[in-house]
């Protein structure tokens, strides 16, 4: 592998996809051609030469004193940091349309969203070869954009990457993971940013990762998952299984999973929660936007600064997430949430007592257009997040695939494996890669 | 009328809480780092010792110690605060229901947990032009607190707990001695039936007297036939009267939540295999018990120095007890700055003969004393034994004698000629020898003339 796109060309591509909100500039830097690869990291991920905002207006101007440790990692295995990514802000949302910059386009057709939370690394994935994109799953984050862009996106079990330099949204679900076009790269790299790190705690007390080939046999498809699913996704979703099925020999098995229904309030409820508290920091003052009238009372100045600054959907979340933690709603709420979220994951285990992984389609619908998502209720859109909220829920490694094409727009499925289990999502990401036809879109020259 | 406290102290740790920037004192913001200033993409990691050292106290206060812990966010709004949440500890403190005994009454203790300090805010420039500049390096700065019942009965009780537990975990963590003054306390106080809580008394004096305005207070209001009111007042130190505070956030309002960062903490087994020094207090208790001392020399003796109070132990296996206290209290007490720097096992060996020379009556009170001085400083010499000691005695009264031959004459009718004899002898012998000594050889040497 070797550094491939000149400036120029970036820029150019970026012109048009709107990938990311700032870019490397190479003329200005020193030359180093030690670089053997090209990577991404989404905007909620700290680097020292870029400003990190995650799509907030309330972070401009932060330049973070320290590198995120993934992206550390990732230098030192000789990358290149091309630049940040676009994303919602503070990773709300499934489009990457909630953003206080600018809006990535989808490589397949730019009147259609790139899913989100982490659409500028999906699209960054997509369109510039040979690159790896650092993306966060929150609830879905690298699934979504992943299937909608048609790349693979692997979310690592939680605990697995470490979180330093990442800026929070739900800290008890946040994973920092990797997308790209090959599985290859996803394999190589994986291992490269896992491990251990003193600086977050919830990283050390993991299992050493470990990638070996193997056959994988078994999957569970929950009869859940098909609710709701627009008939052209289940189709070629079908269609995959079949594939796999003929040239793989994988069996698909049927079970059910009823608990997955609850994984959805649970999740909006602990994330919202956790962000609730986590955005509290932006007041306007140390860091981010620079101090206005502070002649005010402490108060009106922050609630000033938030007003102006917070997106609607962020002020959406921190009003749910601060009355589910209220005296009276704590109980009913939060509590009840952090229950719910064990009963999945011992549901989760009794199936993968008898299955390798866990098989859905990753979104029930493909990429929508943008004025589609203009006319969407905040339900709506949640409620697209539901086959990729369970398994970032309850922690457990996930991996979206592209399965198919309607029309021009590809389809994602996504795997679901037992908590540490990636080398079974590689070793059949990779499988499937083997028969599968991967489409890459079409670049100008 | 009831009182209970709500105490922070400091935790003696190198580093802050959750990251590894210094606790010293220093220029203001300069013991900052992206953790403490809570910096988007920064994260808490735990400072193991601040834990050992919160469990230590938890066992020490005999509280049932949670097998299981965790931290929670305590999240409101203030520009001291760089999260605008505090990490601290909620459902799961470290320990519960344990007790404290004070004098021999025993003083509930509910709660156990630690947490991180806040920033400073300090307030400059003229009135009406005052600005508001805040300080960091307290940021993250471990605090344990420790929430009593409301048992005790009076202010000065509640002083004196709050100084006798200053003296017990100083010792058992090695609180730093300026934390007396910064020990902070909330206190619960209820003359009637209704109770008022005074929030952020520094110190033991501000405590005691913040307590005695609201006795008196809350005494004057109830004998006019008023009612007290459920209040937060805070305490002015300037005029020494408690005042009512800004309303704050009801305990429930704080919206608490788990802290994700940290995980959980099993600590029942390291809690369990926690072995507890001995404590000056509890020393000093069983000093009395042991040795039979009362419990007023017994503190002085071990609140004196610790090392005081070892070679105390030390010299009773060999003297009995109450000879040693007044040897102990006295000349060993008055040189015990130069003691201490050269205490070792020879030096122990010399005072301890000294003593057992005074009390036989080998050498006198004085000698003795003289003697502990010398051997503080650094000196070899131990009183010579009785022969020599004797001598000078005998020598000196017959010097006298051969000198006034009248006065033996004299003594043979008027017993109280012999006063002159032992006056001179005492000046002449500048006090080396008990009067009594002195009387009695006089006698023997008077009885030897014819």
């Amino acid at each position: 592998m070797s550094v491939s796109i000149d400036d120029a060309r970036l820029r150019a591509i970026n012109d048009k996809y709107r990938i990311f909100n700032q870019l490397i500039d190479r003329e200005s830097m020193e030359a180093d051609d030690s670089s053997s690869f090209t990577f991404s990291a989404k905007d909620n991920l700290c680097t020292r030469e870029f400003q990190a905002r995650a799509g907030s207006k309330i972070l401009e101007g932060y330049r973070p004193p320290f590198d995120a440790t993934p992206v550390r990692k990732l230098r030192e295995a000789g990358g290149l940091l091309l630049g940040k990514t676009n994303m919602d802000e503070f990773g709300f949302g499934t489009f990457s349309t909630n953003s206080g910059f600018d809006i990535p386009l989808n490589p397949f057709d730019t009147g259609r969203a790139c899913g989100g939370s982490s659409g500028g690394a999906a699209a960054a994935a997509a369109l510039i070869e040979g690159h790896v994109a650092l993306g966060v799953s929150t609830g879905g984050s690298i699934s979504a954009p992943a299937s909608f862009c048609g790349v693979f996106g692997l979310t690592p079990t939680y605990g697995r990457v470490s979180r330093y330099g990442l800026i929070d949204y739900g800290n008890s679900l946040d994973k920092v993971g990797l997308l790209s076009r090959s599985m290859g790269d996803i394999k190589m790299f994986l291992p490269v940013i896992s491990g251990s790190d003193p600086k977050d705690p919830t990283s050390c007390t993991q299992p050493r990762i470990q990638i070996s080939q193997r056959k994988i046999k078994r999957l569970a498809l929950p009869k859940e998952a098909l609710a709701n699913i627009s008939p052209e996704v289940e189709s070629t979703f079908r269609y995959a299984l079949e594939k796999m099925s003929l040239e793989l020999g994988i069996a698909v098995h049927e079970v059910s999973m009823p608990s997955l229904r609850f994984a959805m309030p649970a999740y909006y409820i602990l994330a919202t929660t956790e962000a609730s508290t986590n955005l509290a920091r932006y007041c306007g003052m140390r860091f981010g936007v620079p101090e206005k009238d502070v002649s005010q009372h402490f108060n009106d100045f922050f609630s000033g600064v938030r007003s102006e600054c917070f997106g609607q959907e962020a002020k959406r979340r921190i009003l749910l997430g601060t009355f589910c933690r209220m005296v009276g709603f704590r109980d009913k709420y939060y509590l009840k949430s952090l229950a719910v979220r064990q009963l999945i994951t011992k549901e989760y285990r009794s199936v993968f007592d008898e299955h390798d992984l866990i098989v859905t389609p990753t979104m029930p619908f493909v990429a929508p257009k943008f004025d589609e998502i203009a006319k969407m209720r905040p339900l709506e859109m949640y409620s697209a997040d539901f086959l990729t909220i369970p398994p970032n829920l309850t922690g457990l490694p996930h991996l979206s695939a592209p399965c198919g094409y309607v029309g021009p727009m590809p389809v994602g499925m996504q795997f679901v494996a037992p908590h540490w289990d990636e080398s079974g999502l590689i070793s059949m990401g990779e499988e499937w890669e083997r028969v599968f036809q991967l489409k890459t879109p079409e670049v100008m020259q | 009328m009831k009182i209970g406290l709500e105490m922070h102290f400091q935790l003696p740790t190198k580093s802050k809480l959750f990251c590894s920037c210094s606790t010293e004192g220093a220029e203001p913001n300069t013991h900052i780092c992206p953790t403490c200033l809570g910096f988007p993409g920064s994260r808490p990691a735990l400072n193991r010792k601040a834990l050992e050292y919160g469990l230590m106290i938890t066992k020490f206060l005999n509280c049932e110690i949670n097998e299981r812990i965790w931290f929670s966010r305590k999240t409101y709004f203030y520009p001291d605060l760089p999260k605008n949440f505090q990490i601290t500890m909620y459902e799961s403190p470290l320990g519960e229901h344990g007790y404290y005994d004070l004098n021999g009454k025993r003083i509930g203790i509910w709660r156990v947990h630690i947490e991180e300090d806040p920033g400073r805010i300090k307030r400059v420039g003229k009135s009406g032009d005052e600005v508001s500049l805040i300080d960091y390096n307290r940021s993250g700065v471990p605090l344990v607190e420790i929430v009593s019942a409301p048992d005790m009965s009076s202010p000065a009780e509640a002083r004196d707990f709050v100084a006798e537990l200053l003296v017990e975990l100083r010792h058992l963590v090695g609180l730093s001695a300026s934390d007396e003054q910064v020990a902070r306390c909330d206190a619960n106080i209820s003359v009637g039936e209704e109770r008022v809580e005074v929030k952020n008394i520094l110190g033991l004096k501000n405590l005691e007297r913040a307590l005695n305005y609201e006795v008196s207070r809350q005494t004057k209001m109830l004998a006019a036939g008023k009612e007290i009111i459920r209040e937060t007042r805070a305490f002015d130190e300037e005029r020494k009267v408690t005042m009512p505070a800004r309303k704050k956030e009801m305990e429930e309002e704080y919206g608490y939540i788990g802290e994700p960062d940290l995980g959980e903490y099993n600590v029942g087994e390291f809690t369990n295999g926690l072995v507890l020094p001995e404590t000056p207090i509890k020393r000093a208790a069983r000093l009395q018990r042991q040795y039979g001392i009362n419990a007023v020399t017994a503190k002085q003796i071990v609140i004196t120095s610790w090392g005081m109070a070892d070679l105390f132990e030390h010299l009773c296996e060999k003297i009995e007890p109450d000879k040693v206290v007044p040897k102990l209290l006295g000349p060993i007490t008055s040189n015990w700055t130069a003691i201490e720097q050269r205490l070792d096992d020879n030096m122990r060996a010399q005072i301890c003969r000294v003593i057992e020379n005074d009390i036989n009556g080998t050498i006198t009170d004085s000698e003795a004393r003289r003697a502990i001085a010398t051997i503080a400083e650094g000196g070899n010499h131990v009183a010579e034994e009785r022969t020599v000691v004797a001598d000078e005695l005998v020598i000196s009264i017959n010097e006298f004698l051969d000198a006034h031959p009248e006065t033996i004459k004299d003594a043979k009718s008027n017993p109280k000629a012999a006063n002159s004899v032992i006056g001179h002898v005492m000046k002449a012998t500048k006090g080396k020898f008990q009067s009594k000594e002195i009387v009695e050889a006089v006698k023997k040497e008077l009885e030897k003339r014819p």
